[in-house]
């Protein structure tokens, strides 16, 4: 019975590999393909040489860290403030941090071009616009896992701590309680960055130059490029993942002596 | 010299009164705790002095200044809490210095106050260590020192003792109060736990339902409560209802046994009832013949407490307790053996209702 439960165990965890692997393992070796007759890296060579790629990963990245650091500024403060001051909203404030998972990114579009394309509000030419509707769109997760990170210090306590010995509200969100979050924060960025790096349709409706709509573009122009620079695309993200393991592993130092 | 005052000070949160008629002056130097149960006002009378709550009547004065409206971070006042609240991302010393580095003091008097502060907690050795690497005790100094080296008008301690265990705690209370006196700092404990009030305090200020009960040294508050709250939260208390027989010659009678008692009984008159109490430590087994303060009773439970022994008496329809010393050539008396107690005119204390 127990033997059975393990044959099954493995059977199915070989079956969910293979589902996720398969489609990867055969794209790589697509990938490898552009030479005939031999495998080479020959796609990712052009790939990298190609300046339109390098201009639009390039470009990504901006976005991304703009968009991190856009992120920290808003959801940070708006975190600790719901939590210390305005815990009555907070069922509110969760709810429209869920709202990028239900307004379709076509939708959300072409509301911004609607919005933001004429006075007083015409910035839809600016990138300033793309970040801050990518700012939107990283919201449900690095709100929440910035407020994960806050509910597991005492934030009021600590607050307090460093008021009574003359800390104002900068010292206090930025050297008290952002690095005792630090790994939340950075989870959560990283989380973002690999969103942005994956985004198509604000990048495309607001014609801007980004990873993903030259992937596109790509895929309708070339054969093995496309499948490079997929892997590519996967690489950072797993990378990013793997940053947010590494980082989460050298969290907050638990209590190492005695509670007493 | 009044240091800090409390004038008229009362709170409320929505419709619900947590402090009122809050009247207090603490002299320059002097430690003072709030003691009360919990929910009875006195974290949120800290807090006011603190700054993180705002009075809704009345005035906060700290020294020279007014500070009712200050905003917590520009009273200068120290604040160590039941949680210690250290920062976990900085050493001790980061920790200590914290104070002094958001007032921009030069880096050298920081250096300099940092280890007089790791000399007075006896810490010298863990300037460089996390909180997370000290024990619950180590980290209570630490907040403690950081409390201090900013060298504020009043110390604030918030139950400060509560998350440690029984010894630490009798150790760690004795080291606050050298402290507090070596830097003769005025200092305000607030704490539920009546031995430590009594045994840390120049003052104890008994707290109940948002109300002062009574303001008095440790003698005073255990010796003569004034009201029945006072009576029953501070020590273990013999409470009973009497009728006053002669107020001239202060004759009172419980169950019809007449007692004396040497407090005033000046304003009541002969059949008013009135509730007295004695301390167990007061009543004692009638060896010699009395004739004063003598009450027959009947012995109904014996526990042995260490170096107690507590005898739970019936005498009429009132339990009373009476401790008595452990002594192990002392012979106790029997559960239901009738016996007589007495105690001295001084024991029979007459509460306010």
């Amino acid at each position: 019975m127990k033997r059975t439960g393990v044959i099954w165990s493995w059977f199915w965890m070989i079956l969910g590999i293979l589902y996720f692997f398969l489609p990867l393992v055969a794209t790589f070796i697509f990938s490898l393909k552009a030479k005939l007759g031999v495998l080479s890296f020959l796609a990712y060579q052009q790939l990298f040489n190609d300046a339109d790629f390098i201009k639009g990963f390039s470009y990504s990245v901006l976005w991304g860290v703009l968009t991190i650091i856009v992120g920290i500024l808003i959801f940070f403060p708006t975190a600790y403030w719901v939590r210390i001051r305005l815990p009555q909203v907070r069922t509110a404030v969760e709810f429209v941090t869920l709202l990028p998972f239900v307004v379709p990114a076509i939708v959300f579009v072409f509301g911004l071009v609607r919005t933001f394309s004429h006075p007083p509000f015409l910035i839809v030419d600016s990138p300033a616009l793309l970040v801050l509707a990518y700012t939107v769109l990283i919201m449900p997760y690095m709100y929440r896992s910035i407020d994960t990170g806050l509910r597991s210090i005492d934030v009021r306590t600590l607050t307090e701590a460093a008021q009574s010995l003359g800390a104002g509200w900068g010292t206090i969100l930025f050297r008290v309680i952002l690095p005792n979050i630090r790994v939340s924060i950075i989870s959560g960025g990283f989380l973002g960055f690999a969103i942005v790096m994956g985004e198509y349709i604000l990048a495309q409706y607001l014609a801007k130059p980004a990873f993903a709509p030259f992937l596109a573009y790509l895929i309708q122009q070339k054969a093995y490029e496309p499948a490079a620079a997929t892997i590519v695309s996967i690489a950072l993200t797993w990378a990013c993942m793997g940053i947010i393991q590494l980082v989460g592993r050298g969290g907050t130092q638990p209590q190492i002596a005695g509670g007493h | 010299m009044t240091h800090l005052e409390l004038t008229n000070i009362s709170k409320q949160f929505g419709q619900t009164t947590v402090v009122q008629d809050f009247n207090l002056d603490v002299k320059t130097g002097e430690f003072v705790s709030f003691l009360g149960p919990s929910g009875c006002g006195k974290t949120t009378t800290l807090r006011m002095i603190a700054g993180f709550e705002v009075p809704t009547t009345g005035k906060v004065p700290l020294g020279d200044a007014d500070i009712t409206d200050k905003a917590p971070n520009q009273r200068n006042v120290g604040m160590v809490f039941q949680a210690y609240a250290l920062f976990p991302n900085m050493t001790v010393a980061q920790n200590i210095g914290f104070g002094m580095r958001i007032h921009k003091e030069p880096e050298s008097a920081i250096k300099e106050r940092v280890t007089e502060m790791l000399a007075l907690i006896h810490l010298e050795q863990k300037g460089n260590s996390y909180p997370a690497q000290l024990s619950g005790g180590q980290q209570q100094r630490v907040a403690l020192a950081r409390a201090l080296a900013n060298r504020p008008k009043v110390l604030l301690l918030d139950e400060p003792l509560s998350a440690l265990d029984a010894k630490i705690r009798v150790s760690l209370r004795a080291e606050i109060r050298a402290i507090q006196r070596k830097l003769g700092i005025t200092a305000i404990y607030v704490t539920h736990d009546q031995e430590e009030a009594l045994s840390i305090s120049d003052r104890i200020v008994v707290m109940f339902d948002g109300r002062i009960e009574q303001v008095g040294t440790p003698f005073e508050i255990y010796n003569f409560p004034q009201t029945a709250f006072v009576a029953s939260f501070v020590g273990t208390l013999n409470t009973a209802d009497a009728e006053v027989v002669d107020p001239a010659k202060k004759l009172i009678k419980i169950d019809g046994v007449s007692l004396a008692t040497a407090e005033d009984l000046k304003g009541r008159k002969k059949g008013d009832k009135i509730k007295i109490a004695i301390r167990p430590e007061r009543l004692n087994f009638v060896s010699v013949e009395k004739k004063a303060n003598v009450l027959d009773c009947i012995v109904e439970n014996i526990t042995f407490l260490g170096s107690v022994v507590r005898i739970q008496v019936k005498i009429g329809s009132n339990r009373f307790n009476m401790d008595t010393f452990n002594n192990p050539f002392l012979e106790l008396p029997k559960i239901g053996a009738r016996e007589q107690v007495s105690c001295s005119h001084e024991a029979v204390i007459i509460l306010n209702s």
